[in-house]
């Protein structure tokens, strides 16, 4: 046996595919990789400053219009205005992990044709590539969320929080966050460097069907409908019902298209939790799908290891 | 085969090859801009993922802030706030974007120090991503102006066409300034240039009234218009383009606004142009214009 | 004064009044690294004619790139001076940039969307060249250096060699009166490296008068392609010549292996020509199997200079003996480096160098030697 190798017969135990002790340690590998990268950019302050600006300055922005344009009817909605984007910070964060991570390591690193030909699983590893920057997204939305109750006097009861809600629904908000972050991977495999843009598109778009920061109820019926098949609807929804239990729900209410086709009154705790597995189950589904394709596509057309500045 | 070919007579000695006339030197800046805008025109003709990613989904963004103030039933003339602000988004995304990032990224791939090789002004290659960024950009504010204006059924009082056309133009000019000023701090600062640029992206918004007036932030809003040229531009925009309405509150009329981006201008270029060549020199000295690991 | 002129014999040499193509005096380059300070560049004295071929040979680190980076006004030195055509690096890099350009091998810069025709375009734009004149002088170049057939295939999709091939077509869109070429065979094989090679040589014959520097740490590339080399360790110009001088330090005679198919008298009968210091039969490594299956006489040849190698076939024809074969033994470049240094290139163990360029302590041979 050689100082350089081991054995120099063939094993062919070797070959065998990862068990579930390897999927973890891809996993937990490339979380802290990630956690490195997103964490080690700048100084421990600006980071700071960098995590909390955006959220505080998303939420500032729709209690500005609210308050200042509506006047007291603005004024009135503030908690619900505050929590939602608080939340939706979390979920750009969270979508744009994956995608953004694949960009990265094709344009600038090089290395996702070197991670994509080891043997741990594509997808895990980007999975935990990703979650840092989920991680980056809830460190923000919770500030945002302290300053909302501190600076902005929103009421909120840390005694009636609703746990075994909040936790239910944590679980299956993440998990819908990353399987909408795996879609958006998968588009990235097949499009060109400039797509950083991409993830705060989608999540730009999502905002206006998930009652983010106002009631779905506003929305035409149609529109309702396709909001009430985003998972983040039920999430935003579920999370708001665990913190503030009196609060305004985004889903029911009058002129819903909950309430005509279930009845008056917002949904109950149980009803969001089965909403939100089943769209966010589905969510995960099609994109764990769709992703498979794009992989093949993108090995297809050599895509893996392909740089496309302009 | 002759690697001889060559276009025109080929100067005696290098000095003369290297004596360039101010015509000469303006020539190449202006050829490189067009040199330097094709690779981004091109690539977004080649690949045509954007038009639904920047032109589709932004559109259901803008959206989303009209149902806001629908509501909280806020008066009208705010919608046409937020679809025109929309519109204007684009501009201020590819000035961030495509060029206060981008010199970054230049030098990840190593084009930048190829550029810093060349004869040309830096300038010229910025303003050339600008313009190549601009098809995209415009493409975008064009469609969520028009289609959300129809939409949402916003009206649009212009009695002043040359000067709205004036304050745009400026603004854009202003816009590109600031964006020629970011380039070269963040080759400076950044390790992750789109950390930086995400800073830049929301509170901007916030301070510029992408979605309201900025003259009700008071003094926040007054200090916008002093620095900001999104906010300044905006707010005159809106002035020209719902002519009629309720008057400005907080800010100065139009017309001083437009002088106000006049000045933003000249600022800004040449603050950029200093920037550049002390960023050039700081590059150089310690040696920062190219990477051996990422 | 410069150095290399009509005493070198060098072509396209220019008069001893004209401006050295590169002029370099005490170049340091330290980096602010941790834990300590790193000194890429430690006083280094350059001067390359108008016209030359010039060479900086040395292993990974030495500093070689560094230089290259001064002197392409990419990176300033932390002490010292430097010239291009008589234009400070420092204050007039932009007429610098008007008559230079530079080519790296390893290259992955480029936009991997645009087609080969796109991206050479591209460029020439940003030397100034006219919009119709430059696709004009891009399908000339892509033509010349022999990728007419990826003209139409975005960079992306190009093989190693076909990149580098674009990249040394993008050194010479502007005509350059100077090209700075840094390993520009880096990573590629042997054919694409050949192809590259030529095609730099080709471009040299093709312009008189114009001046290369190249960095290379591979040996062949240098003896094949410079008229002048200097040999560079640890930021230190260890020896400057042309390849035949630097091995000259190593050997001073010249060694050659001489196939006969007779000689009356052995080696001895040659011994004695004028010219020649030794002259002893083969050993057993330096005969192989089919010299004793031909059953012809090897001598090995040990001569002052090459000139007396005619002598010595003058002096064949009356003993009766007739070539075979004849082949120079001459020491390498590395050699020449291992001698310098102590150390081979791939060495990083020895200890410090120690400088023992000659008698004189000048590292330029050929000034040494007047």
């Amino acid at each position: 046996m050689s100082a350089l190798g081991g054995s120099a017969d063939f094993d062919l135990a070797r070959t065998e595919g990862p068990g579930s002790g390897q999927i973890f340690r891809s996993f937990r590998t490339a979380a802290a990789l990630g956690w490195k990268m997103e964490a080690n950019w700048t100084d421990p302050l600006l980071f700071f400053i960098y995590s909390v600006a955006k959220p505080v300055a998303s939420a500032l922005i729709l209690v500005f219009m609210l308050e200042v344009i509506a006047g007291p009817a603005g004024r009135a909605n503030r908690g619900f205005v505050v929590v939602g984007s608080a939340l939706w910070s979390f979920v750009v964060g969270g979508i744009a992990g994956l995608a953004w991570s694949v960009l990265d390591d094709r344009e600038r690193y090089r290395m996702l044709k070197y991670v994509y030909v080891s043997p741990s699983d594509f997808l895990v590893v980007l999975v935990g590539r990703g979650v840092a920057r989920i991680a980056v997204g809830g460190m923000g939305a919770l500030i945002t969320l302290a300053l909302g109750v501190v600076v902005l006097g929103i009421p909120f009861d840390p005694f009636r929080i609703d746990w075994p809600l909040l936790a239910a629904v944590m679980a299956l908000g993440l998990a819908a966050i990353v399987a909408v972050s795996i879609l958006l991977a998968a588009v990235c495999l097949q499009t060109r460097q400039d797509s950083w843009q991409y993830p705060e598109a989608v999540a730009g778009a999502l905002f206006l069907v998930t009652g983010a920061v106002f009631p779905l109820a506003v929305l035409p019926g149609a529109v309702q409908v396709a909001g009430l098949l985003v998972p983040f609807t039920w999430w935003i929804e579920g999370v708001r019902r665990a913190l503030f239990p009196t609060g305004l729900s985004a889903i029911g209410g009058a002129g819903s298209t909950w309430a005509s086709l279930v009845g008056p009154g917002a949904p109950s705790g149980p009803s969001i939790v089965l909403a939100l597995l089943v769209t966010g189950g589905l969510a995960t589904l099609g994109s764990m799908a769709i992703f498979r394709a794009s992989e093949r596509r993108a090995k297809d057309r050599g895509l893996i290891d392909q740089t496309t500045g302009s | 085969m002759s690697l001889r070919p060559f276009l025109g007579e080929p100067s005696a000695s290098p000095a003369e090859a290297a004596d360039w006339s101010r015509r000469r030197v303006i020539g190449n800046n202006l050829r490189s801009v067009l040199g330097r805008a094709y690779p981004r025109i091109r690539g977004s003709l080649r690949e045509k993922s954007w038009v639904a990613f920047e032109i589709g989904l932004p559109f259901l963004s803008t959206s989303a802030f009209v149902f806001v103030y629908r509501a909280v039933q806020a008066p009208p003339e705010y919608i046409g706030f937020v679809v025109l602000g929309g519109a204007m988004t684009a501009f201020w995304l590819n000035v961030v974007w495509m060029m206060a990032a981008q010199l970054y990224w230049e030098k990840d791939q190593g084009n930048l120090e190829l550029y810093f090789a060349a004869p040309m002004s830096l300038m010229s290659v910025l303003f050339g991503m600008a313009i190549g960024g601009l098809f995209m950009s415009s493409s975008r504010a064009v469609i969520v102006l028009v289609v959300a204006s129809t939409v949402y059924g916003v009206h649009f009082t212009v009695l002043q066409w040359p000067l709205l056309l004036t304050v745009f133009l400026l603004t854009l000019t202003a816009l590109y300034g600031l964006g020629m000023m970011l380039a070269s701090l963040f080759l400076m600062w950044g390790r992750e240039a789109w950390h930086l640029t995400q800073l830049m992206v929301e509170p901007v918004y916030f301070v510029s009234g992408l979605n309201f007036p900025v003259g009700r932030l008071g003094m926040l809003g007054a200090l916008a218009v002093a620095i900001i040229p999104l906010a300044v531009g905006l707010d005159a925009m809106r002035q020209l383009a719902f002519a009629g309405g309720p008057p400005p509150v907080g800010t100065p009329p139009a017309d001083i606004e437009a002088l106000i981006l006049v000045a933003m201008t000249v600022v800004f270029i040449l603050l950029a142009r200093v920037m550049l060549r002390s960023l050039e020199l700081r590059a150089r000295r310690e040696g920062r214009l190219t990477v051996r690991w990422r | 004064m410069p150095v290399t002129d009509s005493s070198s014999g060098l072509p396209g040499a220019a008069s001893p009044l004209a401006v050295p193509a590169i002029q370099a005096r005490g170049i340091r380059r330290v980096y602010a690294a941790k834990p300590e300070p790193v000194t890429a560049l430690d006083g280094i004295d350059l001067e390359v004619a108008p016209g030359e071929f010039f060479g900086l040979l040395g292993p990974n680190g030495a500093g070689k790139t560094t230089l290259i980076k001064i002197l392409t006004t990419l990176l300033l030195p932390s002490a010292g001076q430097a010239r291009v055509f008589g234009f400070d690096i420092e204050t007039e890099t932009k007429k610098i940039r008007r008559i230079m350009n530079m080519v790296a091998g390893g290259e992955q810069s480029g936009y991997g969307i645009l087609e080969v025709r796109e991206q050479l375009w591209m460029f020439s734009q940003f030397y100034g060249i006219g919009v119709r004149d430059g696709w004009q002088r891009v399908d000339e170049l892509i033509e010349a250096v022999g990728l007419g057939d990826q003209r139409k295939q975005r960079v992306s999709t190009l093989s190693t060699g076909q990149r580098q091939k674009m990249n040394f077509a993008r050194g010479l869109l502007n005509d350059p009166w100077i090209l700075f070429l840094d390993e520009p065979t880096l990573g590629l094989d042997v054919s694409a490296a050949r192809s590259v090679r030529e095609l730099i040589g080709a471009w040299k014959a093709a312009v008189p008068g114009r001046t290369v520097l190249l960095t290379t740490h591979y040996m062949a590339e240098a003896d094949e392609l410079c008229e002048r080399i200097a040999i560079v360790d640890r930021g230190r110009i260890l020896a400057i010549g042309s390849p035949a001088e630097l091995k000259k330090r190593v050997q001073r005679e010249s060694l050659f292996r001489l196939e006969l198919d007779r000689l009356a008298g052995g080696p001895a009968s040659l011994a004695g020509l004028p010219g020649v210091v030794s002259a002893v039969a083969a050993t057993a490594e330096g005969s192989g199997a089919a010299d004793e299956a031909r059953q012809t006489v090897v001598v090995n040849l040990v001569l002052e200079d090459d000139a007396a190698l005619g002598g010595v076939v003058v002096a064949l024809d009356p003993l009766g003996a007739h070539i075979v074969a004849l082949a120079k033994s001459e020491p390498s470049l590395e050699d020449v480096f291992v001698e310098l240094v102590g150390r081979g290139f791939d060495d990083d163990h020895a200890p410090e160098p120690v400088l023992r360029p000659d008698e004189t302590g000048h590292p330029d041979v050929a000034e040494a030697a007047r």
